[in-house]
């Protein structure tokens, strides 16, 4: 039997995959055997459901003691070319004008530097007044990195971190900061971040306390398939603890800006083979979601038969990959995701963030011509 | 145990580097083989006393039953062959008879065919193998096959090499047989055994022909130059369309039943991925699960799997699998054909430039941005200078060729082209792959003088091969609506059909996504199809969504990739006799592009320093031959440089 029949009949048993699985997976010639594999587990799981929100980016602050090489978004203090630090009537005035606007959004997604100079209560209040303007809304903020941060900074436990912000308001957690768990990779691109058990240990903590949490991996840097293939078994054998996950998110680097301005970025085809694989491995994370700002909107459409059945949301105002030569438009309407993922043969579903049906079916928006409102994407490699 | 694979192989010193292996224990408990002639290698296939068997390709055709081929194994030939030649006393157009023997089907068709496009239709008869060479005397003519051609043009006042004959006729090679056998006798590991009797033989052909010359006395440095310059062995996209053409024309002549040749899987998808430091490459995979029948979705499964074998699909079938086939199936199957046509795992890419040498325009299409009407004073006409320094740029970053297009510009008569092409070709050693049809049609318009005439008179002047642009969508409905001014389907093909019978090969493209029915776009394949059965002019096809953005269109814009891919993947498909497909990175993008090699792409386009038409319309990629190639291998093949003809270029 050839080792992709072995995994085959592994993954259609419901058996967990090996590591070789994962390293064989990544070096099997036939792209398209590999998909129709991950698509089977795919459609097991959500047949051809594609979830969408409707959300938006915070950025409050990029000044960031950390000094990651594959970073084009953080300044390292205050009063650098580029650094900003959001006053938070500011922040907060961007859900106001949302509101008044009458947009329904449902999720706001807010990531920021590492300050070493902002009081806590900044979070907190950034958190509660956010909740003031729309209680409904569901706040999903702050990596396992600035968790880690702030314990460490302020003094707290990575517990007392959580709950004071969940008191504040915090619903659940992003997958951002895990990069790559080897320590090999971790110490020459992003030294100054917390560790991978560090990185684990704050999503166990939340999950135990009952908080969903995202995770994901950057690819495309000086990792090895072994490494990446050593990252999910270990964000698997979290889950298999927890069971706190949601969706896997795997993050392309992009090369402009930053001191990794010399590797290539993946190209299509090996993006779309780390989703296969990423939906093969994890068979115990219930979503894998192909993120459209940074993979481009057709890759990502296509990634929706690479094992992939969420692409994000609307986001709105993303910096953090744009700023790394990410081209893709700054906003996708929810008329245009409907369209794509109805093109892709797919049927679209708006959810909230823990993954409740807002609207499926003929209840979504109407299918009628669609104009972007910003400029056309354009995935250039550069 | 099981039964050992029963296989037939002819004898001829041409076939011994295929069997070279297998003669010498390769696969030994797998394989029984025996020699036999061509024409009873197929009588024992007919008769179930052999499964496998090396056939002519007209007994491939003839044969009653289902048949598969091994893929990228033949003995082909581009050119003379010197082993199935027509000998007589007189000219051929002398000839009131022929004999022949019953030893090669392929060969008796290829004579009548030869004979029939000239007009010539002498008696057949048919003589016993040992008698042939003595037949030929006064007006009667035989066709020799096999050694006794090495001796014939010493014995005969008139020699004539039909492969050579065929391939001035068509611009292709000609197969003359090939390993068919029943469907499922064959799987990927007695394919990859074949293939590797037939690389060990190729090593060895010295070896063969001594062995080969001693036993009858023959001289051994004929049979190696033989073995070496005039047999070709690998099955592989021009064999194919060569294939294909002798097959349309022996059956449009009545010689032959009209049959396409359908492939055993291989189950082969090049390189395995690299850039990690463990594990050894996997063996051979299983090929792709299939999902479940129910719903009519098995007959949507037994259509891609014969269109993935190489049946062919007619409109219907294609407009099914369009709406129903899931996209990864589709890719699939496009892929496995990919693999038969360029088994190679070569991708290809060109560097070229296209010159928009004037954007003044007398047709007004509204999807098109780049146009400007005579008289506007945006309106331009390339001047030498400035197409000087485009095209010295063009040499200098290794560019091979000028992809030179432009507007309907009623102030440039056929005498401009004419020089400019004179002044292009004395000044850069640059092909020129110029003018679309419609450009054509309307010199030969402006001139009122047959289409024809224009091309040889466009061919005198350099004109090396020229562009499918401007094709659309060819169904005149949509036409009338997107580009009611310009040609019409009927006058685009008539130019193609003009340009192959001059010997010129073209490409052939689609734009898609103006509102046509999926039957339209089907009907477009269907019109290319039909003409590339008959002229085989066609190199390669190209298609690509409709960008709306900033035209006078009012149309959504289509460029999602999912529906690229399946177009993409069903072209492949329909396009049975179509060399080459392009793939179209500048409109979708480099990534889209790269996943579209999965979808049956073989060619990555071109290294891009400028294209005014798309870009207006706001796509602006650019891609390095660097960055082409870094595309081309991460996705898993080889990448080459090739000509407009698609011959691999030396770097």
């Amino acid at each position: 039997m050839t080792a992709l029949a072995a995994i085959r009949e592994r993954v259609r048993g419901g058996q967990p995959l090996s590591f070789e699985d994962g390293v064989a997976l990544f070096r099997h010639p036939n792209l398209l055997e590999v998909a129709a594999l991950a698509n089977e587990v795919r459609e097991r799981l959500h047949g051809d459901r594609t979830y969408f929100n409707r959300n938006f980016h915070i950025n409050a602050t990029n000044v960031c003691v950390a000094s990651c090489m594959f970073c084009s978004f953080a300044r390292l203090k205050e009063g650098d070319q580029g650094a900003y630090t959001m006053k938070l009537d500011e922040a907060w005035g961007k859900l106001q004008a949302r509101v008044d606007a009458g947009e329904p959004v449902t999720e706001i997604h807010i990531v920021n530097g590492l300050h070493d100079g902002l009081p806590f209560d900044y979070y907190t209040d950034l958190l509660a007044g956010l909740k003031r303007i729309k209680p409904s809304i569901h706040l999903k903020a702050f990596t396992a990195v600035e968790i880690h941060y702030y314990a460490q900074h302020y003094g707290m436990t990575i517990e007392e971190v959580l709950t004071r912000l969940r008191a504040a308001g915090l619903d659940s957690l992003p997958g951002g900061g895990a990069e790559i768990f080897a320590p090999r990779v971790r110490r020459k691109i992003c030294d100054d971040k917390c560790n991978a058990d560090e990185w684990l240990e704050v999503h166990r903590t939340a999950h135990r306390m009952g908080l969903r949490s995202n995770c994901t991996m950057l690819y495309g840097t000086i990792e090895t398939l072994d490494e990446r293939v050593d990252h999910m078994l270990r964000l698997r054998a979290l889950q298999d603890e927890t069971g706190g996950f949601q969706t896997f998110i795997p993050l392309a680097f992009h090369p402009d800006n930053n001191a990794l301005m010399k590797l290539p970025a993946p190209t299509g085809v090996e993006d779309l083979r780390t989703y296969a694989v990423a939906r093969l491995l994890l068979h115990n994370i219930p979503h894998l979601k192909a993120y459209w700002v940074m993979l481009g909107i057709k890759t990502a459409q296509t990634a929706l038969w690479f094992g992939a059945d969420d692409l994000d949301g609307t986001v709105q105002e993303e910096k953090i990959y744009h700023m790394a030569g990410a081209e893709t438009p700054q906003a996708f309407t929810p008329d245009e995701i409907v369209r794509t993922i109805r093109e892709a043969g797919r049927s679209p579903v708006e959810r909230d963030t823990l993954y409740n049906v807002i609207a499926e079916g003929a209840a979504l928006v109407p299918d009628r011509p669609f104009r972007r409102p910003v400029r056309r994407s354009l995935e250039v490699l550069s | 145990m099981n039964k050992r694979l029963r296989i037939a192989a002819v004898s001829f010193l041409n076939a011994r580097p295929i069997t070279y292996g297998l003669e010498r224990g390769l696969g030994e408990d797998r394989f029984e083989l025996r020699f036999a002639l061509p024409s009873r290698c197929a009588e024992l296939l007919a008769t179930g006393e052999a499964d496998l068997a090396l056939l002519p390709t007209a007994s491939y055709v003839a044969h009653p039953g289902e048949l598969r081929v091994v893929p990228g194994v033949a003995v082909a030939g581009r050119g003379p062959v010197r082993t199935v030649l027509l000998v007589g006393e007189r000219p051929w157009h002398e000839l009131t008879s022929v004999a022949l023997d019953g030893a090669s089907r392929s060969s008796a068709a290829l004579l009548k065919l030869l004979m029939r496009e000239r007009g010539l239709s002498p008696a057949y008869e048919e003589v016993e193998h040992e008698g042939v060479l003595a037949a030929a005397t006064g007006q009667r003519g035989a066709l020799i096959i096999g050694d006794a051609g090495f001796e014939a043009p010493e014995r005969y006042p008139h020699v004539y090499d039909l492969g050579r004959e065929w391939t001035t006729l068509t611009g292709l090679p000609f197969v003359y047989a090939l390993w068919a056998g029943r469907p499922e006798a064959v799987g990927p590991e007695e394919v990859a055994l074949l293939r590797e009797s037939l690389r060990a033989g190729l090593a060895h052909r010295a070896e063969i022909a001594r062995g080969w010359a001693e036993a009858r006395g023959i001289d051994p440095a004929v049979c190696e130059a033989y073995l070496q310059h005039n047999i070709r062995y690998q099955l592989g996209a021009e064999e194919l369309s060569g294939a294909a053409a002798f097959i349309h024309r022996a059956s449009v002549a009545g010689l032959l039943p009209k049959k396409a040749l359908r492939f055993y899987d291989d189950g082969r998808a090049e390189r395995p991925i690299t850039t990690a430091k463990t594990a050894p490459p996997l063996p051979v995979p299983a090929s792709a699960p299939v999902r479940p029948a129910g719903n009519g979705r098995g007959s949507v499964d037994a259509l891609l799997a014969d269109a993935a074998a190489g049946g062919r699909l007619d409109v219907d079938e294609a407009v099914r699998l369009y709406h129903e086939a899931p996209a990864l199936e589709l890719g699939a199957a496009a892929d496995a054909r990919r693999r038969q046509l360029h088994g190679d795992g070569v991708v290809t890419y060109i560097i070229d430039r296209n010159v928009n040498y004037t954007n003044v325009c007398v047709t007004r299409c509204k999807f098109c941005n780049f146009y400007r009407p005579p008289g506007h004073k945006e309106g331009y006409t390339l001047s030498r200078d400035e197409l000087g320094r485009k095209l010295a740029e063009t040499v200098d970053l290794g560019g091979v060729q000028i992809l030179l297009q432009g507007g309907l510009n009623p102030e440039l008569p056929l005498a401009y082209y004419e020089d400019l092409f004179r002044w292009m070709k004395a000044s850069f050693p640059l092909a020129i792959h110029g003018l679309s049809p419609e450009e054509i049609r309307y010199i030969a318009e402006l001139e009122r003088l047959p289409i024809r005439t224009v091309l040889e008179r466009l061919v005198a002047a350099g004109l090396d091969s020229v562009p499918g642009g401007g094709a659309e969508i060819l169904d005149d409905d949509v036409r009338r609506y997107i580009s009611p001014l310009k040609c019409s389907t009927e006058t685009w093909l008539e130019v193609m059909r003009q340009a192959h019978a001059l010997g010129l090969r073209t490409t052939a493209t689609m734009v898609f996504g103006f509102g046509e029915t999926p039957q339209q776009l089907f009907a477009h394949l269907e019109h290319l199809r039909a003409l590339q059965d008959e002229t085989a002019g066609f190199t390669a096809f190209i298609c690509w969504p409709f960008q709306a953005e900033g035209t006078r269109l009012k149309l959504k814009d289509d460029t999602t990739a999912m529906r690229y891919l399946r177009v993409f993947a069903l072209s492949r498909l329909y396009l049975d006799n179509f060399p080459n497909l392009q793939v179209s990175w500048p409109t979708m993008g480099p990534d889209v592009g790269q996943v579209a090699l999965r979808f049956g792409g073989n060619d990555f386009g071109s290294a891009m320093i400028e294209e005014n038409v798309v870009s207006q319309a706001g796509a602006v990629f650019k891609l390095s031959a660097q960055d082409i190639e870094h595309y081309v291998r991460t996705a898993g093949f080889t990448p080459r440089r090739r000509n407009m003809r698609y011959e691999l270029l030396a770097v």
